[in-house]
């Protein structure tokens, strides 16, 4: 068995996903346990697949046995391990936040480990066409996610994002069918060979590079490529904002760098010193946009996104620096922020529930009133920020050497801008939580019907919390709006923020053993 | 070699500290704090000199513990202050979390002095900016929006001093320093673009001229206790860093300083409220300081840190008495102040004594280090562009810094405590303030009048021919004649200028320039991206509106479009967001080739 977890890990997940759609026939409750024991046997199969990848195996399969390179390959490297690994603790954080807020439906788990899915074949792929169906899948569960909020504005953030995103994925399968044209293969190590003696300045090869770099940007949700994607966070239920913004980018980012080190390589972005500077001029304006926009934002959860777009730039551009060491930092920073930016949206929710604010200038003065939740807040915003010793220092801070060594200096300043611009946003939303006074005292005093003392201020906040809520969508919560297990996930994910610095040097070797074929 | 004074860098005790006082009861919070400063302070002095706890961070070789002369007096004179502010914060009402906020400032400048590396250094320097932009904060009110200023101005100080390491980095392959053992050849940073980014990052730290808005603006708003820590820790550890970044000093670094000490005393000849008036003073002290490391010889850098340690004793006092006056009359302003002698001769005492110190008077510490470094200027400098007499350009810039200190601190002392009567009724300061003051003031005679105290503690021994170029002593006949003309020329200045001066309204600084300019930059940076967003948006729905019309049935998408449209004007609509998609991919295609 043990050499077919590859595909396991892409099928496991699919049964998963049909079995709360026949158990509906008996009962509605019962898709969050299938999906936490979908998702423990998920996490053993990593677990197993991390022991024979570690320290330096690349793992390949090939699908029923047809051979290479007609038949469909995976891959697990270091590079996909990580995001596996990823994938697996996300979610089952996810689970055990939805487990209290909901939604309760069984087609929402059927949709959450349809997802898990289409990452888990986007991640372990050897395939360019392959990848197209695994994006296409994602896309259409994360459309159905999005929609599942119960207000109209979520309705048409799903419409929206299915539009943009089908005609991005469209775009990569043009690409797709240039590469194609010009190699006559799909599987990605043989195309790689026959880009390079096809020669990388052919039209065809340079048409596929753009098509497809500019289909999956769109996933990325790079500026100004990014539209659909302040919507679909803000205007998703919160166990869906916190796993859409931890991991559909993140794959997606990570399958652009599976492009271009195991299709496209090194030698294509020195051989074509264009299409370097477009991927970097890119994430540079985005890191630049993504932060100017987020400094903008009255809502919290809009702020979020885009300050994602922003660091997806950081990302992106640590990917197009292509040396080593940067690319581990795009690697640490990719796996850092979706932990941190889930963290933080999980946060929002709990806030939201807590006292019924969303927006940046409700934040004030909450610092006292949910301690726990704006304590793990800050401490993620923090790591987002980069102050040392959270993930995310570690993750810029290794683009930015990269980017030193390579001696691009614009990128340089880029990246050292960028942590100014991350501070201006979330240092207003720091001080808005410690040091302002209260502004929605006075609300949280109607609802009650009384101005309360500070003692019993915690009490009231909770129940005053649920006449925003049942507006708010999640009406079948009951009257305890924040469960042990919501609160756990927030402080798991800020525990990690910092712990996961220590696992970098693992990472950092899993990488240099086995990247080495895909960086020269 | 490692002993047990140097297994743990001081830092993350007095972090454990600094929670423990937030922790505690308010009294027994304090009172840890005390002991605490005051372990550290014999630490500093005990522990032997050398490189220690050697690690890597990030596969980059760091030093957590580097230990010799520059980085001991350092800790020192922060462990005596630090002892002196905790209990003058008990006394001045502080509350326990400001304390633990001004703590852990107070801890990471310990990281930052005994950092053996640059990167050590530069994040317990940022660290410090965070910290210190907390404690503003904690005041809350007027200092929310200085502190921002504050943490703005700082934040782009340590980018660019980042940037220079990172240069320096890449150019030499190690972020130690020089002096430690394995480090690089040449100490100090990499000359050209990396030490100019170095000394315009340090020089936001330190108040160079034009960057130094933020230390008037910040310094006279937080509570009293806070601002006596305010005054002590950025602005001497950005000398350090100046001088470990300039170890061979600089020429332009060395004429900055002796135009800051000039500018900073006439600012604060302009000024009423007292805390301000100080602020620019810390400016112009730290100038003398710029101006001994840039000199580079051994002598004016031994002056350079004598003056830090000097400086920090009588400007802490300083802070302490101006706070002391707020405290019991609950007013900033000198001009509405007076006569305040006879109530609180224990203040006006402990801010005589500062006064003198601070001026270079003979007989007090601010006379033993200013001589130095004023020797430095005369004996170790160039000429300059325009010597006077028999001196060179930046010593008479220095002498007239020191006329100027003069003038402002007699026109302080007049105003606050000599000038007229204090109606009604006012206590003097309270018994831990007293306590605080009259030791500090203590040490400022004390290391006056027996400089060799001062001395043993310099990195270089100015009384020894070996070490310095030319043997320094404090009390020869031309000093003490120098010190008293320019007492005397103030004082004439002061009466002379004592008419206009009180007609002088508010004198405008370079902040009234920069902090617009701040502001409406950055409003412009976002409103300008927002703005040229929705005006692409809106031609591009113009102009998707008009082909949706021309196509038979138009109606639902043109809905969609125009509700997802209507709440705000930067969200795209779906057509846009795809008419983008498809300028994206082709402005691409059509670069690629």
């Amino acid at each position: 068995m043990i050499e077919h977890l590859p595909v396991l890990l892409v099928v496991l997940p699919i049964i998963g996903a049909s079995v709360p759609l026949v158990a509906s026939l008996y009962t509605d409750r019962i898709g969050w346990s299938i999906a936490v024991l979908t998702m423990l046997a998920y996490a053993a199969l990593a677990g197993l697949l991390a022991q024979q990848v570690w320290p330096d195996t690349v793992v390949s399969y090939a699908v029923g046995g047809f051979a290479l390179p007609y038949g469909i390959e995976l891959v697990v490297d270091g590079l996909s391990l990580a995001v596996v690994l990823l994938i697996s603790a996300i979610t089952l954080g996810v689970l055990a936040y939805a487990r209290h807020a909901g939604p309760h439906e069984n087609t929402f788990y059927s949709q959450l480990l349809l997802l898990v899915t289409g990452l888990t074949g986007m991640t372990v792929t050897g395939d360019v066409f392959n990848l197209y169906v695994f994006l296409e899948i994602t896309g259409l569960a994360a459309y159905g996610l999005v929609a599942s909020g119960r207000e109209a504005s979520a309705a048409v953030a799903a419409l929206k994002y299915l539009i943009i995103g089908t005609v991005g994925a469209s775009l990569y399968l043009l690409g797709v069918g240039y590469a194609l044209a010009v190699t006559g293969t799909l599987n990605m190590a043989d195309m790689s060979g026959k880009l390079a003696a096809v020669g990388y300045d052919s039209t065809l090869v340079l048409t596929a590079f753009g098509l497809m770099v500019g289909g999956l940007s769109v996933k990325v949700a790079l500026f100004p490529l990014h539209t659909w994607q302040p919507d679909a966070y803000a205007n998703s239920p919160d166990s869906v904002s916190a796993f859409i913004s931890a991991l559909v980018s993140t794959v997606s980012a990570y399958a652009l760098a599976r492009l271009l080190f195991s299709v496209f390589t090194v030698d294509f972005l020195t051989a074509v010193p264009a299409a370097r500077w477009a991927l970097i001029v890119v994430a540079s304006v985005s890191i630049v946009a993504g932060s100017a926009l987020a400094v903008s934002q009255a809502s919290v959860q809009r702020m979020l996104a885009y300050s994602s777009v922003s660091q997806f730039g950081l990302v992106i551009a640590g990917f197009a620096v292509a040396t080593p060491i940067a690319v581990v930092g795009a690697t640490v920073h990719l796996v850092g922020h979706a932990v941190m930016k889930g963290g933080l949206f999980a946060a929002t929710g709990i806030i939201e529930r807590e006292t019924g604010t969303t927006t940046i200038g409700g934040y004030a003065g909450m610092g006292g009133r949910t301690p726990l939740a704006a304590g793990a807040f800050t401490v993620l915003a923090l790591g987002m920020v980069g102050v040392p010793p959270a993930i995310g220092f570690v993750g810029k801070w290794y683009i930015l050497v990269g980017a030193v060594e390579a001696e691009l200096w614009p990128v340089v300043a880029v990246l050292l801008a960028s942590t100014l611009l991350t501070l201006a946003y979330f240092a207003r939303l720091g001080e808005r939580l410690y040091f302002a006074e209260p502004t929605i005292r006075e609300e949280g005093a109607i609802a009650d019907g009384g101005e309360g003392s500070d003692g019993g201020e915690r009490a009231e906040g909770s129940r005053s919390s649920s006449e925003p809520r049942s507006e708010g969508g999640d009406g079948d919560d009951g009257e305890n709006a924040v469960s042990t297990g919501m609160l756990a996930v927030l402080v798991v994910a800020a525990v990690l923020a910092v712990a996961l610095t220590a696992a970098v040097p693992a990472l950092e070797q899993l990488l240099t053993e086995t990247l080495p074929p895909l960086i020269q | 070699m490692a002993g047990p004074l140097t297994t743990v860098p001081p830092v993350v005790v007095l972090l454990a500290v600094a929670i423990a006082i937030a922790a505690l009861p308010r009294r027994a919070g304090h009172a840890l704090g005390i002991v605490a400063s005051g372990a550290a302070l014999a630490w500093a002095w005990a522990v032997p000199s050398g490189a220690f706890l050697r690690t890597t961070f990030l596969g980059f070789d760091a030093v957590l513990l580097n230990v010799d002369d520059f980085s001991r007096l350092m800790g020192v004179i922060f462990g005596i202050i630090g002892v002196a502010a905790v209990l003058y914060s008990y006394a001045s009402e502080a509350e326990s979390v400001q304390t633990a906020f001004a703590y852990s400032y107070v801890a990471t400048s310990y990281g930052a002095v005994f950092a053996g590396d640059w990167l050590t250094l530069l994040f317990f320097w940022e660290l410090m900016a965070v910290t210190s932009t907390l404690l503003v904060w904690h005041y809350r009110g007027k200092a929310v929006r200085a502190g921002y200023r504050y943490a703005i101005f700082h934040g782009i100080g340590g980018t660019l001093l980042m940037a220079a390491i990172l240069q320096n980095y890449a150019i030499k392959g190690t972020f130690l320093f020089g002096s430690v053992p394995g480090g690089p050849e040449t100490m100090g940073i990499a000359a050209g673009l990396p030490a100019a980014l170095a000394a315009v990052g340090i020089g936001v730290n330190v108040g160079f001229i034009g960057l130094h808005a933020w230390l008037p603006d910040t310094y006279p708003r937080p509570h009293i206790a806070a601002s006596v820590f305010l005054c002590v820790f950025t602005t001497k550890t950005g000398v350090y860093g100046m001088y470990r970044a300039f170890p061979d000093g600089h020429v332009a670094i060395a004429y900055m300083g002796g135009g800051m000490a000039v500018f900073g005393a006439t600012f604060a000849l302009f000024q009423n409220d007292m805390r301000r008036l100080l602020s620019y003073h810390i400016q112009s002290q730290v100038g003398y300081m710029i101006a001994g490391v840039g000199i580079g010889s051994a002598l004016s850098q031994a002056g350079a840190f004598a003056h830090v340690f000097n400086h920090i004793l009588y400007k802490g006092l300083l802070f302490m008495t101006a706070g002391v006056v707020v405290y019991r009359t609950g007013e900033e302003n000198l001009k509405k102040l007076g006569g305040l002698a006879r109530k609180m001769p224990i203040t006006a005492g402990a801010f005589t004594v500062a006064a003198l110190s601070i001026a270079g008077f003979p007989g007090f510490n601010g006379f033993v280090s200013k001589g130095i470094v004023i020797d430095g200027a005369h004996y170790t400098f160039v000429d300059g562009p325009v010597p006077v007499y028999e001196w060179t350009t930046l010593e008479w810039l220095l002498l007239l810094g020191g006329v100027g200190t003069f003038m402002s601190f007699i026109k302080f002392g007049y105003y606050a405590f000599f000038h007229g009567e204090y109606d009604g009724d006012v206590e003097d300061a309270n018994r831990g303030q007293s306590v605080a003051m009259v030791g500090i003031a203590a040490l400022c005679v004390f290391y006056g009048l027996f400089d060799g105290a001062l001395f043993s503690l310099l990195p270089f021994d100015v009384t020894s021919k070996a070490a310095v170029e030319k043997v320094y002593t404090t009390y020869t006949v031309v000093h003490v004649v120098e010190g008293v003309i320019l007492g005397l020329i103030g004082l004439v200045g002061f009466a002379l200028a004592k008419k206009p001066l009180s007609k002088l309204g508010r004198v405008p600084d370079i902040d009234s320039l920069t902090n617009p300019a701040v502001f409406y930059g950055t409003r412009g940076l976002v409103v300008g991206l927002t703005d040229l967003y929705a005006a692409v948006d809106r031609a591009a729905v113009a102009g998707a509106s008009t082909v949706v019309n021309s196509v038979t049935n138009p109606d639902t998408v043109y809905e969609e479009v125009v509700e997802g449209d209507h709440s705000n004007p930067l969200r795209a609509g779906i057509g846009v967001s795809i008419l983008v998609l498809a300028v994206f991919v082709t402005v691409v295609l059509l670069l690629l080739p």
